[in-house]
């Protein structure tokens, strides 16, 4: 367990790296360091935000004042999505509502957690040159880059965006003739099937990375907990993105080559694409959003001057739920019209998957208390995250109830609950991590009063606009109808979907200081220091942004990665790669 | 510092605000239907109710309880001159006491759900249900009712095609005279047995006052949904699983009418209904009631 592989080149490697100068076109493009594909990660996945962030206005406009033309822009959008007033129609909303979803999920929030933290992280973390497979790395971005722009052409076709929802249920999704837009639907496969390449070439090359190339004294069991996350997270991939894939290309040839996979009017199975589909989907669910509890977590530790409480506890939750995650995807079925015994047993193991989301939460709690906290921007995100969180898990129990289930199963509370998650979940945690990491990556601060800003704007207008989406749900609105209005027992809720769009608008806005700041601090910041937070982890240890080849000297490890405010120590807190000073009384949990 | 303070005032605020939401949530039930739930109209409907409060009060309860620990931890041990922090990697007993109690609570509210979803609402339905057909189509439903003989007769989801939309068995003379309608008119009291097929793709069958949702899939069969609605009133049905450019509109009213009002409502649809030898059973095509 404790062997450990110091990689023998990075020496020679960062020495090198002063003698040749990489071209431009290795250097931006084609780039095999992990810490630039990271930020063209950053920088894809946060111009895909925009985009899916545009997608979801759309959608709150259309459900506030559904008929009234888009100011400005209406008339300029294309025919499948407007009329010729230049008001949202219905096919058109259900190709928004399909693509927010889609790009939020496979464009933003898992390669924003899992390719720009996991790239930039894991080598620097555990004290590795590079990734094991540098090649694979840069492949992997281009082929999410390709990805989205496949999936995004997809507006510029006649018959525009998919509109079977990001779940593409078949047979909808599996006959251009019941979906209206088979090119789109064609290319959203295309686009899924390529994009779960780029993904399995990340997680091969980081759990290799994490086995192999630790450098010595870094035992498993001191790797920092984002590391564990993303190491858990990669397996999880590996396992459960060729299963979407394989169900995308099925997919794709019931659309354009006449098998019959999933329709059942030729003999095919509709339950077994949303088998097939959640298989993948509940494990993507953890996917979503255990590497931003293992971020979270790290900040909560720095800025509480606190070793994490239970770091052993928060390893084996996290390994729980990625065993867990696997046997629990059938709580999307539960009124699909499958066996309803297979019902029962599903809410069995879902009740179940509860228990180490509780337990992260009580060790997070345990983390902040007897704490020194420093409220800083990123450190407000992550407290946050544990909040809302909080408030996303037990608007799960509710779900996970198969009872309760019937009656809210596909209404707003879902939506709410959804974004609960990943967004006061994941993208807090994402917004922290990028206020945390910034230094890191850029050599600069950025500004710590518009982060503030940022971070109680949104804070605000977030629960504004998703907490009352519960009440939306349990009055019984479904999810993805262009017009509530069109129901006798909507219309009283209709003031509520006002007051949630015009929030929503307020969510918009305020995620541009956020834009403005990351851009602004990006030229105009103040220098970063190597170890702005004063934190124990090797990343800290080299320049912002480190060079080429990161480490001038492997570094060894002697601590665990959370040790501050060790007694008997005049700084509080001690790097992973300093032995502890005589006077130090360290304990090992 | 001060910017801190006012920041914590204003999380505090927002927090605030939700709980008095949370609040008007039970002063201003049902009258607007703003916030809450839509009156339960059927038997089971109480228990699935029952259930959510219970819930309710169980997450709210937790909900309350850690933000509440949260906060005050946030706001004592914020970093303060020459307070240190505690130095601790945590507490093994701790530990084991939030594993075993979060558990113990799952596995008792899976039980109490569990028990719900089979003895309650997916028991056999009574012998005297009301039998009905129900077909979904892009985009819209048709409802099937017995006949004269009272009998829906045998249904194969393999028969569904455009001329029998509802999958009845061509050598069952039991289908004959059954009859079909646009609006699902249903008496109050009596339990109401549903059979669910689809023709093309997968459609919803989702009453929000009725507490029921469920998937109509084409292929399959569904037949183990049964309520028992309680209240004389129109509903409406709205199907919930996006099925393509109509899917925003789809949708059927419901009558709930007393025993009487049925009777005769029935007994004119069933005379209408000549049974030929050798005909087409029912068609798509229908007369729009009233
Ligand atoms: C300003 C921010 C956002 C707003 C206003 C917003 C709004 C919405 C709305 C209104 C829906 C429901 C559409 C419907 O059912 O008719 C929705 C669905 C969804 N959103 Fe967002 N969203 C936002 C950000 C995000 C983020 C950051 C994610 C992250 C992953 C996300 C993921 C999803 C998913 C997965 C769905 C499910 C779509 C479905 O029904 O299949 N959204 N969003
Ligand atoms: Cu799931
Ligand atoms: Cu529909």
């Amino acid at each position: 367990m404790s062997q450990t592989i110091a990689h023998s080149g990075p020496e020679a490697h960062a020495a090198s790296a002063h003698h040749h100068e990489l071209s431009f076109f290795h250097k931006y493009i084609w780039s095999e360091d992990h810490k630039t594909i990271a930020i063209q990660y950053l920088f894809a996945s946060l111009f895909f935000l925009c985009i899916g962030g545009l997608l979801a206005m759309g959608v709150r406009y259309q459900l506030a004042f559904s008929g009234s033309p888009i100011p400005l822009i209406g008339t300029l959008l294309p025919k499948w999505l407007v009329t010729d007033a230049g008001a949202i129609q219905p096919q058109g909303y259900n190709g928004l509502v399909t693509m927010h979803a889609t790009v939020m999920v496979f464009l933003v929030v898992m390669p924003l957690l899992v390719a720009v933290f996991g790239n930039f992280l894991i080598p620097l973390k555990i004290g590795a040159p590079d990734m094991a497979f540098p090649f694979f790395n840069a492949l992997s971005f281009w082929l999410f880059f390709a990805s989205g722009i496949i999936l995004l052409s997809s507006f510029f076709v006649p018959t525009g965006f998919p509109a079977a929802g990001w779940t593409s249920y078949a047979p909808l999704s599996a006959n251009g003739a019941y979906n209206g837009s088979q090119a789109g639907q064609s290319l959203w496969c295309v686009g899924i099937f390529v994009n779960g390449l780029a993904s399995i070439a990340g997680a091969v090359n980081y759990i290799t990375t994490i086995i192999n190339m630790r450098a010595p004294g870094m035992k498993m069991f001191r790797l920092p907990l984002p590391v564990w996350a993303l190491f858990i997270t990669a397996i999880l991939l590996l396992l459960a993105v060729p299963v979407l894939s394989a169900a995308a290309a099925m997919l794709f040839f019931d659309l354009n080559f006449g098998t019959s996979f999933f329709e059942a009017n030729r003999y095919g199975q509709p339950l077994m694409w949303q088998h097939l589909f959640w298989f993948f989907g509940h494990p993507e669910v953890y996917i979503l959003i255990l590497p931003a509890m293992g971020l979270v977590s790290e900040m909560l530790a720095v800025f509480s001057r606190k070793p994490i409480f239970g770091y052993k506890a928060m390893v084996y939750a996290m390994a729980a739920i990625g065993v867990l995650g696997f046997i629990v995807w059938g709580h999307h079925m539960f009124v699909s019209g499958m066996n309803l015994m297979l019902s029962s047993a599903f809410s069995f193991s879902t009740m179940l998957i509860a228990v180490p989301s509780a337990i992260k939460t009580f060790n997070w709690l345990g983390t902040v208390w007897g704490g020194s906290i420093r409220f800083t921007t990123a450190m407000c995100f992550a407290l946050a995250f544990v909040s809302m969180f909080v408030i996303g898990g037990l608007s799960g129990i509710y779900m996970a109830s198969t009872p309760v289930d019937l009656f809210i199963h596909h209404t707003y509370f879902i939506v709410a609950q959804i974004h609960y998650v990943l967004f006061g979940g994941s993208l807090f945690g994402i917004f922290g991590a990028i206020y945390f990491w910034y230094p890191k990556m850029f050599g600069h601060m950025m500004n710590e009063f518009w982060g503030k800003v940022h971070f109680v704007l949104s804070f605000m207008f977030f629960n504004l606009t998703f907490f009352p989406m519960h009440n939306l749900g349990l009055n019984g609105m479904p999810r993805r109808i262009a017009d509530p209005n069109l129901y006798d027992f909507l219309k009283s809720s209709q003031p509520l979907n006002i007051f949630v769009s015009l929030s929503a608008f307020g969510l918009g806005l305020s995620t541009i200081i956020f834009f403005v700041n990351f851009i602004y601090s990006m030229f105009k910041g103040p220098k970063a220091p190597r170890n702005p937070w004063n934190s124990t982890t090797l990343e800290w240890t080299l320049p912002s942004p480190p060079g080429h080849g990161n480490f001038p000297v492997t570094p060894t490890v002697y601590n665990g990665p959370y040790e501050y405010s060790v007694p008997g120590m005049d700084q509080d807190f001690l790097p992973q790669n300093q032995p502890a000073p005589e006077t130090a009384r360290v304990t090992v949990h | 510092m001060s910017f801190w303070r006012s920041t914590f005032a204003r999380c505090g605020l927002v927090l605030a605000v939700f709980l008095a939401g949370l609040g008007t949530c039970w002063a201003d039930p049902r009258t607007s239907n703003l916030w809450w739930m839509p009156e339960n109209a059927v038997q089971g409907g109480v228990y699935i109710d029952q259930l959510i409060y219970f819930i309710l009060f169980l997450t709210g309860g937790v909900f309350v309880i850690t933000q509440i620990v949260y906060i005050f931890f946030i706001v004592k041990y914020r970093a303060r001159k020459g307070v240190p922090a505690t130095y601790t990697h945590g507490n093994n007993r701790l530990e084991i006491i939030w594993t075993a109690i979060p558990t113990a609570i799952f596995i008792g509210l899976w039980g109490y759900s569990n028990h719900l979803w089979w003895d309650v609402l997916h028991s056999t339905p009574p012998a005297n249900s009301l039998q009905v057909g129900v077909a979904a189509y892009q985009f819209g439903f048709s409802f099937q009712y017995p006949g004269a003989d009272g009998k829906l007769g045998k249904a194969e989801a393999s028969f569904v095609s455009n001329d029998n939309m509802f999958g009845n068995d061509p050598s069952d003379p039991d289908a004959k005279d059954n009859f079909s309608s646009s609006v699902l008119e249903i008496p109050v009291n009596r339990p109401v047995h549903i059979r669910l097929d689809s023709k093309d793709v997968i459609h919803g069958f989702y009453i929000p006052q009725f507490r029921i949702y469920q998937d109509i899939v084409p292929g399959r069969m569904i037949d183990w949904v049964w309520f028992t609605p309680t209240k004389i009133g129109k509903f409406q049905l709205a199907c919930s699983q996006l099925c393509g450019s109509g899917h925003y509109n789809m949708k059927a009213d419901i009558e709930v009418v007393s025993e009487a009002d049925f009777e005769k409502w029935y007994q004119e649809k069933a005379k209408a209904v000549q049974p030929q030898p050798g005909a087409k059973l029912t068609s798509v095509t229908e007369t729009k009631d009233q």
